[in-house]
């Protein structure tokens, strides 16, 4: 009878022992649940992005190869001391670091410890790294420009190196000597480079005769003497010799549009004078200045030039001078600089003229207009003076009435004397040939860098 | 029937208390992990986002040296690849720190870059970039704030350590540590008020280098010099296993009357002088003459004078006060290098200012961006970089404007 009283309690009771067997079941799974959750510590929370901190700094230390160049002084401890000093003044305090230089690839291991420094015993709980590989400055790599004219027609680049000629503002220099340089510096970029030896052999490609089998079309043309222009015997007479030969630069003007030239003049006022020792050896075959075997044809050579360029027919010039250098009526000269299109290019060819230059020969960005010219590849960035825009050095692009490219011109209005590298950085600007790079691996040319950084302090 | 009534009630309140509880407790762990993702996700921002601003020279290419507003930011220098930024670039970026300067004569703000007397970098607010623009062609305007800082690493202290005959302490330091044997090459312009032609002020400039001690310390001394009767200038670069830093240090011997110089139009390159009444008023003012060259630091890490045009306005007098209008001046280059405008009132008052072209070239600091002191919760980032050869640190911080409110 008790007995069944008490089971009678017991079952009036049941709601509340489910409920607290419930409790229990809860309580251990939050308990369990709380153990298995890990809550991570602030660090991890809101990590610094140490690995590209690692990068960052390695590509800092090495802006100009002194970290190249520490590396492969594993034995010089001036000048691992100053990279250690250099390490700890670039990070945060907070930051600890280990650097580790491995040889690449000698004996049976990929890798072998070279050297290491560190400003700590360890890097913490947490760390990570970059790497990099630097190369010794004994490396040597190997460059392969792409040809001007391999896609496509033309690429001839043809080298007035006519020894039956004077020049004139190119003090110090022969045009020789100049063509030579630029043999050096520009033949890589073209699928055929020639030197014009003389002046019949310009005349022969004029008349439209290639010298050595050559692309005549779409070449690109360098006179190499200033001032002055070559001209073939054949040529020293009437018509051209009307207005003291500038119907020649009317005719010279004509060839280029119709073979589509890319004219280079390199220094001064182009087109100012005809050149032939052989024709000119009068006692009054000189340029007024002292140099024999020339004439001066005087600004209207590059005026019939641009007129012949532009398909006008030949007339006596009246505009006269039209480039920088004749005060009161154009400013005698102008600071230029290279433009940052230019400067890029000086990088990426490893041509380096100064970057200022002096212009005193600055064609006028009117002739745009006049004579169905474009300026492209600005080698100078245009200055403004006298109420007009001057241009120093870029390639003026000329179209046809139907709007095909027919010639080129490249003047570089700079005083004497030259700077040959003005024009081969103004042609490769233009063409833009690209550079192959590759690199002759050998051992022990090439090492690994590894900057593993750790934070100090905290959790 | 009425002990199972009881028992019923009980257990319900029990339990319903019970799960009250736990959901709270539950909720609480959950809290704790939503919270841990989002600031997850913030860090991962921030470390994406500097990388953004870093490693794209926006467009324009070239936004930096023009008047124009980018359609694209970025800071990258675009002649350069990897953490290289343009120190134009960096010009235009509205200070955040600097007091905004206002000119009557232009009616004009300007974004105040300036580092203490003498040190000027002003841009006008029509040609910085602001905060809202750069937010917003980030595509994270109203979603996240943000705070820009570009601060060197090396420090470069320049004091007086004598002033008869002149000796000047350079101090080259890390973050906290000291340079030894790093290469300091400086410049040290003096002011001749009376050497020029007219009424204009000469200079003259000398160059050297020397070494940094075990405590990152040279004296550098100029014995010909009286500093207490003489204005100069030293600006200095030191140099040690890639990490380039510079400093500068003024000494003036007339600051009643001296120029201030404005960025007018970074497509032109130039520059307003402007007279110091006219900016922050004063006693005594005058008329004073000023002559101006340009300064670069070349490959090999010496400095060089770039000679002036006259026609580029490189001297002048300048006068205060209504119908004396400011004078103009254009900077040859876009290549970075430092402005430095002499200036005398009389044989014996006379005075020396400098002016950043391209933020670097003085190693200014940058901050851009929003105050982030009330933000609850801010991530944070840095990356080393070049700008145009001097080393800087580069930390963004980061934080939410959507809030970080959990309910519960």
């Amino acid at each position: 009878m008790e007995f069944g009283r008490l089971w009678g309690d017991w079952l009036e009771m049941m709601r509340t022992i489910e409920v607290f067997l419930v409790i229990i079941i809860i309580t251990g799974a939050f308990i369990i649940a709380s153990l298995f959750t890990i809550l991570p510590s602030p660090r991890q929370v809101s990590p610094l992005n140490l690995r590209r901190l690692a990068l960052t700094t390695l590509q800092t230390l090495d802006v100009d190869y002194d970290l190249s160049s520490t590396v492969f002084k594993p034995d010089n401890d001036v000048a691992w001391g100053q990279l250690q000093v250099a390490l700890s003044a670039c990070l945060p305090p907070n930051i600890v670091y280990n650097l580790t230089v491995y040889e690449v690839g000698v004996g049976t291991e990929l890798y072998t410890v070279i050297r290491s420094i560190s400003n700590a015993e360890s890097l913490g709980v947490g760390s990570d790294s970059a790497s990099g590989l630097v190369a010794s400055s004994n490396v040597t790599f190997n460059v392969v420009p792409e040809k001007i004219g391999e896609k496509g027609g033309g690429g001839t680049l043809y080298i007035l190196n006519c020894s039956d000629a004077n020049g004139w503002w190119i003090t110090g220099y022969t045009g020789q000597s100049l063509a030579e340089d630029l043999y050096n510096l520009l033949s890589p970029y073209f699928k055929a480079t020639i030197m014009v030896q003389n002046t019949t052999q310009l005349g022969q490609i004029l008349n439209g005769t290639a010298l050595q089998g050559e692309s005549l079309g779409n070449a690109t043309v360098i006179n190499t003497v200033g001032e002055e222009v070559r001209i073939p015997s054949e040529y020293c007479k009437t018509p051209y010799s009307d207005d003291n030969y500038a119907r020649y630069c009317h005719f010279l003007g004509e060839r280029v549009c119709l073979y589509n030239w890319t004219w280079a003049s390199i220094v001064g006022y182009p087109f100012y004078y005809v050149s032939n020792t052989g024709y000119f050896n009068g006692p009054n075959d000189q340029n007024g200045w002292g140099v024999f075997g020339m004439k001066c044809v005087a600004a209207a050579g590059l005026n019939s030039f641009l007129r012949g360029l532009n398909g006008e027919g030949y007339v006596t010039d009246t505009v006269g001078w039209i480039t920088l250098g004749n005060p009161p009526t154009t400013p005698a000269m102008e600071q230029v600089q290279l433009s940052s299109s230019a400067l890029g290019f000086t990088n990426y060819y490893g041509i380096y003229p100064s970057p200022y230059q002096t212009a005193t020969r600055a064609v006028p960005s009117t002739i745009q207009n006049r004579y169905n010219l474009n300026a492209t590849a600005y080698i100078f960035d245009p200055v403004n003076a006298g109420g007009k825009t001057w241009l120093a050095g870029a390639t003026f692009v000329h179209r046809n009435s139907t709007g095909y490219i027919k010639g080129k011109l490249i003047p570089i209005g700079l005083t004497r004397t030259t700077d040959i590298r003005i024009t081969a950085l103004a042609i490769l600007s233009y063409y833009e040939p690209r550079l192959y790079r590759s690199e002759y691996t050998a051992t022990g040319t090439s090492r690994l860098v590894v900057l593993q950084l750790g934070q100090a302090g905290g959790v | 029937m009425a002990g199972s009534t009881i028992d019923h009630l009980v257990s319900v309140t029990i339990f319903l208390t019970a799960m009250l509880l736990f959901i709270s407790l539950f909720n609480q762990t959950i809290q704790t992990a939503i919270l841990y993702q989002r600031h997850r996700h913030l860090a991962t921002k921030c470390s994406d986002l500097i990388d953004n601003m870093l490693l794209s020279p926006g467009y324009p290419l070239e936004w930096g040296k023009t008047n124009c507003t980018p359609t694209s930011f970025g800071l990258q220098d675009p002649e350069f690849t990897q953490y290289r930024l343009s120190p134009f670039s960096l010009m235009r970026l509205q200070s955040l720190t600097g007091s905004p300067v206002y000119y009557p004569k232009t009616g004009l703000n300007y974004s105040n870059v300036t580092m203490g007397f003498g040190n000027f970098l002003l841009v006008p607010y029509t040609e910085a970039i602001n905060y809202s623009t750069a937010g917003k062609l980030l595509g994270i305007n109203n979603t996240y704030g943000f705070q820009l800082t570009i601060t060197p690493i090396i420090t470069v202290s320049i004091s007086d350590a004598q002033l008869n005959p002149l000796k000047l302490s350079v101090d080259v330091a890390g973050a906290g540590f000291p340079l030894s044997n790093a290469i300091v090459s400086y410049c040290f312009i003096t002011v001749e008020p009376t050497g020029g032609e007219g009424a204009f002020p000469a200079y003259t400039v000398d160059y050297g280098t020397s070494y940094t001690n075990d405590e990152g310390k040279v004296i550098l001394d100029f014995p010909s010099v009286d500093g207490t009767q003489t204005s100069y200038v030293l600006i200095a670069y030191a140099h040690l296993s890639g990490l380039i830093g510079v400093g500068y240090h003024q000494h003036v011997t007339h600051t009643a009357n001296y120029v201030i110089p404005f960025i007018s139009d970074f497509g032109t390159r130039e520059v307003i002088i402007a007279h110091s009444y006219d900016v922050h008023g004063g006693s005594n003012p005058a008329e004073i003459a000023y002559n101006a060259t340009f300064v670069l630091l070349t490959e090999d890490f010496t400095l060089r004078e770039m000679p002036m045009e006259n026609s580029t306005g490189k001297v002048g007098k300048i006068n205060y006060g209504e119908g004396k209008p400011y004078k103009n001046i254009t900077i040859p280059t876009y290549n970075p290098g430092i402005l430095v405008i002499t200036y005398r009132k009389s044989a014996q008052e006379s005075g020396i200012v400098l002016m950043p072209w391209g933020i670097s070239a003085m190693a200014f600091k940058v901050a851009f961006g929003d105050d982030l002191s009330d933000e609850e919760w801010v991530a944070t980032d840095i990356r080393q970089v070049i700008v145009n050869k001097i080393a800087y640190q580069v930390t963004l911080a980061l934080w939410s404007l959507e809030g970080y409110g959990v309910i519960g």
